[in-house]
């Protein structure tokens, strides 16, 4: 076995990492001290890969709005006897998943029987079992889990904002899905995609805990082995061509809010790239929002003062390899105002040299504390990892980026036609 | 005081209305700092906290804006630090934290903690003032915000649910009042009445100081004594809930799409009772994780819900129930918990229940100790209630809980209020 092991002395962590025969990768990073041991299973497969070409077929399928998002809930499904729910319970460890536009994760935690709930974590996730009635029974479920998202004004707004910004790209639907879509949903749906995207080679293991990197990994590899799985050929995803132009300008709900909701977004149409190339396109555009809009900029000072935004207010990009957008917004009592001032001053706010030096140095502080919480780190390792980024490189990227990029990108990223606006409204009798 | 050597436990002391406890460990990348004022939640002047939070993140002397306090925290490599309130039992907490990454771990080793413990020693002592009142614009600009938090308590309809099944239960006592105040209440605030207010608390209000991280707790315990070792008022415990209702159901309508299910019930038990870990044990078989009897016969059997849950009220000594639902199954999914209740009575519940509760508080109790928020905030909490068991103790006062004791307090368990939040066109059919 040849691990790799990167440098990072000085934040004094030690990832080791391994790749099967399979196409599997993982990564243990030791922690001594901590009580807890956190493993996420992810699959590089979300909401968005709904249209593809299944192993050795030609035929491209296509499956129902919210299926992945119903596949994590169904994998947690066995056969009488096999229940991981309850085999978790036993070993007193937690565990959940979580869907995303591009990736489903499966994880546990636990403060013992690190072995058998790594063993459950492998069963958990490469033993599928639909059946007609199983998967009928979820339906109500999800359609709960569902409208219980249609009465949070937040989710609201930035559900309505994906549809504004993305004419075609599959982002721009919920994740869960929707009450009818999630209705048409059969066994044999979810077996197409288990097999298309639950393969090790499209899959990667993350564990940080007080334990021994080599027994992990060897207990891994050896069960691997037992399944016999051979390297896929790459997936062919079908993604339709976005335009570069948004679907709306601006989309209105009103809900029983206090005070008015309010987001806007842009769309990168710069997309397509991976690894350090989108680690450092993402940086930047992070850092000149923190610059633009960050609690320290004069801009925010001002929408502050004027009491158009409360201190929650935030922008952030966020992208992966298919997709990347600006969001930014919060609450407002006047939302036509607030845009006004923000489109006034976005793209002419001046960038300067020392607040950009001090922005660095918070990314480095925020970077450090990030290895002390292993559910955010599990986070950021897979979604790196899918984007073909290695944590590794965040300090040495973000040294390396200067004003001038920033600025270069504000002027390419910042542009009115891909630009929209989610505002979510009071109903008229509260107000 | 010679704490300089421990470890991975909580030292200090509470005397004189202050408390000082620190938990020095070299396990976590960064150092949290936490100040608490209390208060008795009461309407004269809980508006007042919650404006004098807000108020005091906006300035100090040596950073007069909110601004440039903003820009010294990213300075600080992007220390986080919040003021806000909270509420437990009939307490109000003015709570204020600092988060910093310890500059062992960073390029030049700066020493983070003594700045973290000096910006957040200005926001409690030396708020920028000026003519020696909090200037009008900075006041008027704060009251503001947190009216629209005050009325933005609809926005989030489970929260609102159980708030106002609280203030059901409550009927008039203080633990009912909810920790922000009423939007009249903050309209009458003046800047000077919010100096003397803020003047009052930092003289004497009861003072909890708690730090976690890589620290020295003796320099610490230097630098609160003398800063804030001068006599305080004394805290006085939390007052638990006495029975009121016998089964009152009150159900309101909104625009939603999903109806909220939440049922209160009297235990009888607080935290500093001796059988309260048989309580703790009650909740975590009905309804406290994934293998509990509220989550697999509500959600799992009948597919009625994707949230059911049931926990303690430790200081209060109510257990709460919630449930996400169709409007239409209002009756259906109260029978079905109703009949997990009733079941938990019967001692209808199996030896594995037991297991698996134990096991998974224990899982819940010892992953507290991996992060530096959580271990303080059941400190916190332990200490308000005054008594009881927490961490590794907890753990083993349940791992003695029989099955007897289990259905002993599920004897006492009665039930209060019924809400129900619902949709206006269901509702009015």
């Amino acid at each position: 076995m040849t691990h790799r092991t990167s440098p990072w002395e000085l934040i004094g962590e030690m990832p080791v990492r391994e790749t099967l025969e399979s196409g599997l990768e993982i990564v243990v990073l030791p922690k001594p001290g901590l009580k807890r041991t956190y493993a996420t299973y992810a699959t590089h497969y979300g909401s968005i890969d709904s249209h593809f070409r299944p192993d050795g077929s030609d035929a491209v399928v296509d499956v129902p709005d919210g299926i992945a998002h119903f596949l994590e809930h169904k994998m947690y499904e066995k056969p009488q006897g096999h229940d991981v729910f309850e085999r978790f319970a036993e070993l007193g460890a937690y565990t959940n998943a979580y869907t995303e536009y591009t990736s489903t994760t499966f994880l546990f935690s636990a403060t013992s029987a690190v072995g058998e709930c790594i063993d459950t974590l492998l069963r958990l996730v490469e033993e599928p079992y639909f059946t007609h009635d199983n998967v009928e029974k979820e339906k109500g479920i999800i359609e709960q889990e569902i409208r219980m998202y249609l009465d949070m004004p937040g989710e609201r707004l930035r559900s309505n904002l994906m549809h504004a910004l993305y004419q075609k790209n599959p982002v721009r639907l919920d994740i869960a899905g929707t009450v009818e879509s999630i209705r048409t949903i059969t066994p044999d749906d979810l077996y197409v995609c288990y097999r298309t995207f639950y393969h090790p080679s499209n899959m990667v293991i993350f564990l940080a805990g007080d334990v021994n990197p080599d027994a992990v990994i060897g207990q891994i590899a050896d069960h691997e082995r037992t399944r016999q799985l051979a390297p896929h050929a790459a997936i062919e995803r079908i993604y339709p061509q976005e335009p570069a132009a948004v679907a709306q300008k601006r989309v209105e709900q009103r809900m029983p809010v206090a005070t008015p909701l309010w987001m806007m977004g842009y769309k990168d149409d710069r997309v397509g790239l991976v690894g350090r190339d989108l680690l450092r396109r993402d940086l930047t555009i992070s850092l000149m929002w923190s610059l633009l809009l960050g609690p320290s900029a004069p801009l925010f000072n001002d929408l502050y003062e004027e009491g158009l935004i409360n201190e929650r207010f935030s922008a952030h990009y966020s992208s992966a390899t298919t997709y990347g957008l600006s969001q930014m917004g919060g609450e407002t009592p006047d939302p036509e105002r607030l845009e006004a001032v923000l489109l006034q001053r976005l793209g002419s706010e001046p960038l300067l040299p020392r607040s950009f030096e001090r922005l660095k140095r918070k990314e480095i502080g925020e970077f450090v504390a990030l290895f002390e919480n292993l559910e955010e780190l599990a986070f950021a390792f897979t979604a790196f990892h899918f984007r073909g980024i290695d944590l590794a490189d965040v300090p040495a990227v973000l040294e390396d980026i200067s004003l001038a990029e920033v600025e270069q990108l504000r002027q390419e990223h910042l542009r009115d036609s891909m630009r929209a606006t989610s505002i979510v409204l009071p109903l008229a009798t509260n107000r | 005081m010679a704490w300089s050597n421990a470890q991975d436990r909580f030292v200090g002391e509470w005397k004189d209305g202050v408390a000082f406890y620190v938990y020095p460990t070299r396990r976590f990348k960064t150092v949290t700092i936490h100040a608490t004022w209390i208060r008795d939640l009461s309407t004269v002047d809980r508006s007042k906290g919650a404006t004098l939070a807000q108020v005091m993140r906006q300035g100090t002397r040596s950073w007069p804006t909110r601004q440039l306090m903003a820009a010294r925290l990213e300075d600080l490599y992007g220390a986080s630090f919040r003021a806000d309130i909270a509420k437990l039992g009939d307490k109000q907490l003015l709570s204020f934290h600092i988060t910093v990454t310890n500059g062992r771990f960073l390029p030049g080793q700066p020493d983070t903690v003594r700045e973290a413990l000096d910006f957040l020693t200005q926001v409690l002592d030396r708020p920028y003032l000026v003519d020696g009142v909090f200037p009008r614009t900075v006041v008027e600009q704060e009251k503001t915000l947190v009216k629209r938090q005050i009325a933005a308590i609809i926005n989030d309809k489970g929260q609102y649910a159980m708030s106002r099944l609280i203030e059901l239960v409550a009927d008039g006592q203080p633990f009912g009042l909810r920790k922000l105040g009423t939007e009249q209440e903050v309209d009458q605030i003046t800047e000077r009445d919010l100096t003397t207010f803020y003047q009052e608390v930092h003289r004497g209000a009861p003072f909890v100081f708690t730090v976690v991280g890589d620290v020295d707790a003796d320099v610490l315990y230097q630098h609160v004594k003398e800063r804030w070792g001068t006599s305080r008022q004394e805290f006085s415990a939390v007052v638990p809930y006495q029975g009121r209702h016998q089964n009152q159901t009150v159900v309101e309508a909104q625009d939603v799409r999903q109806g909220k299910l939440n049922l209160a019930y009297r235990t009888g038990r607080t935290a500093k009772s001796a059988d309260f870990p048989a309580l703790v044990m009650y909740s975590g078989i009905l309804g406290g994780f994934s293998h509990s009897k509220l989550f697999i016969n509500v959600r799992e059997k009948a597919s009625l819900a994707y949230y059911a849950y049931s926990r303690v009220d430790p200081a209060l000594g109510l257990l709460m129930i919630g449930a996400g639902i169709e409007f239409n199954d209002y009756q259906a999914c109260r029978s079905i918990i109703e009949d997990q209740v009733a079941a938990m009575r019967r001692g209808d519940f199996t030896d594995d229940e037991l297991a698996f509760t134990l096991k998974a508080y224990e899982n819940d109790i010892l992953s507290e100790e991996d992060s530096p928020g959580q271990l303080i905030g059941r400190h916190l909490e332990y200490l308000l209630v005054g008594g009881g068991h927490q961490g590794p103790d907890l753990i083993a006062a349940l791992a003695q809980v029989t099955r007897d004791d289990v259905v002993n307090v599920a004897q006492a368990i009665d039930l209060d209020t019924v809400y129900f939040l619902t949709s206006k066109e269901v509702h009015e059919s």
